[in-house]
């Protein structure tokens, strides 16, 4: 789109080039007024408290798995901070990890990390925030690990192969969240005016850099499980990810 | 990636200041940006927050850094806001700008001032997370976390992800290099595939470390929890203070 004239003629330029990283997936703090971030962090809480319970039980049968979440939880949170380009938006822009972490784990123990990860990255990078932490959660932490995790299990049961389950997993993930921040940014934002001719204009403009990001993301996610599944396939029987007699020896 | 405390200014006494009462602090302060009408208010917060950090003596890069995330999407909410928000005509915009323009954007006045009001809410609320990231060291942040009474699990997790965020940061970077030294992400489909290995080495380095660390923890006496984290008491010159200046930004706030 070519802005002559005005004033922007300026801001548009800088608008697309001044972020080295733009992170669309976020909500950033302070946009959502104090009701919406309070509603959002209702909806995340008992989804919260469903990890919680996972973690406590299967922690309770094996020692290991708080130290396992914990170094997993640090993997999303370095994956979701490294740039990927986005050639149609001309700016760089991050994966979630959701799908991958849905997909090793469960969605309820992914919910848990995605709450981490984004926790760490609101304090310290200003990437997202404390008061949109609860939005956040919903729509990268929720929605995208369920959205990963269902995405698998589904296409693994009607037999596709683990590359095309993984990339279909990492995919809707990735779009699954970005289409939760649309809803949540256009509920936020909206004032006055109704929610759905906003709703569809933020989709719109998410469009050019989530789109090919999903598919980008689908990608990673495919080439993330056909790896581990080549090298220790005995960490997907033990994960409960495939069963053992699909692990070809 | 500039991350973490790394600007904590050790010699600075507001980094003595007890993390529970900067939390709270910063907690009431988010409420009162978020709920105002207006501008004034949050452009204030910024201000005051960028002024502390120049006396903090963080790096302007740095600073800038941090704003440039939210700095961008407040003004992608201010030109959405302008064009498609509100009814008060502002000016006209044929796209392309000439005699056979396609179609028109028009620019509302009313949906200018809700767009910028969203906007210094945004850099209000920003400004105050990133000044309490440089003011709160992160095992303190953690401290002040579980004396709220968040799920001692989570805790839990948060204090694992810190501690091994920096090991594997340490692999990643090993591996990237090592991949870019071997022309990895030359182009954009061998990127995607140096990328996708890095980070599947990296979640099978974390299930090995999970159960080295494990075996190690186990031998120092770990049995699937960590101890209840002490507190000490709270000071009063602190809270006075503290609940001091909250009340004239309240005010304020309210004036």
């Amino acid at each position: 789109m070519k802005f002559k004239g005005h004033g922007l003629k300026i801001l548009m330029p800088s608008l697309l080039l001044l972020p080295d990283n733009a992170q669309a997936m976020h909500i950033s703090e302070g946009i959502l007024p104090f009701n919406w971030a309070l509603f959002w962090f209702i909806v995340a809480a008992p989804f919260m408290v469903w990890g919680l319970y996972e973690l406590k039980k299967r922690s309770s049968t094996d020692i290991s798995f708080k130290p396992l979440v914990g170094l997993l939880a640090a993997v999303v949170f370095i994956i979701s901070c490294m740039p990927i380009p986005v050639p149609t938006a001309g700016t760089c822009s991050h994966p979630c990890g959701t799908g991958i972490s849905g997909i090793l784990l469960g969605p309820a123990i992914s919910i848990l990390i995605s709450a981490v990860a984004l926790l760490i990255q609101a304090l310290f990078l200003a990437h997202g925030g404390l008061t949109t932490w609860g939005a956040n959660i919903v729509a990268m932490g929720i929605m995208g690990s369920i959205a990963g995790f269902l995405t698998f299990k589904l296409l693994r049961s009607l037999k596709m192969n683990m590359a095309v389950s993984g990339f279909m997993a990492g995919l809707f993930a990735d779009w699954a969240t970005y289409l939760t921040t649309s809803v949540e940014l256009a509920s936020g934002i909206r004032g006055d005016s109704p929610f759905l001719p906003l709703f569809w204009k933020i989709l719109i403009a998410f469009i050019p850099t989530q789109l090919p990001l999903g598919i980008l993301e689908g990608a990673m996610t495919s080439g993330m499980v056909v790896l581990i599944y080549k090298k220790r396939p005995d960490l997907l029987v033990k994960m409960r990810v495939l069963k053992a007699e699909e692990v070809r020896v | 990636m500039e991350i973490f405390s790394e600007y904590l200014k050790r010699d600075n006494f507001l980094l003595a200041v007890d993390a529970r009462i900067k939390l709270l602090f910063a907690l009431g302060l988010l409420a009162m940006v978020l709920s105002y009408k207006g501008f004034f208010f949050p452009l204030l917060t910024v201000i005051l927050s960028l002024g502390l950090c120049l006396w903090l003596r963080v790096p302007l890069r740095i600073v800038f850094m941090r704003f440039s995330e939210p700095l961008f999407i407040a003004s992608i909410i201010v030109v959405l806001k302008v064009f498609f928000s509100g009814k008060e005509l502002l000016f006209y915009l044929p796209i392309p700008y000439s005699k056979f323009s396609l179609f028109t954007l028009v620019a509302h006045r009313d949906g200018l001032m809700e767009g910028m009001q969203i906007a210094s809410r945004i850099l209000g609320a920003v400004s105050i997370v990133v000044v309490m990231g440089f003011l709160i060291p992160f095992t303190e942040f953690i401290s002040a976390l579980s004396w709220m009474r968040i799920p001692k699990g989570f805790v839990e997790i948060l204090l694992f992800t810190y501690r091994y965020i920096f090991v594997l940061m340490e692999d990643a970077m090993v591996i990237y290099n090592a991949q870019k030294n071997r022309l990895g992400y030359s182009s954009i489909r061998r990127g995607l595939s140096s990328f996708s290995d890095l980070t599947a080495s990296l979640i099978l380095r974390a299930f090995e470390k999970s159960e080295q660390i494990t075996s190690s923890m186990i031998q120092r006496g770990y049995d699937g929890g960590i101890p209840a984290i002490r507190h000490r008491p709270f000071k009063a010159t602190e809270v006075l203070v503290s609940l001091l200046i909250l009340t004239v930004l309240g005010v304020i706030w309210r004036v």
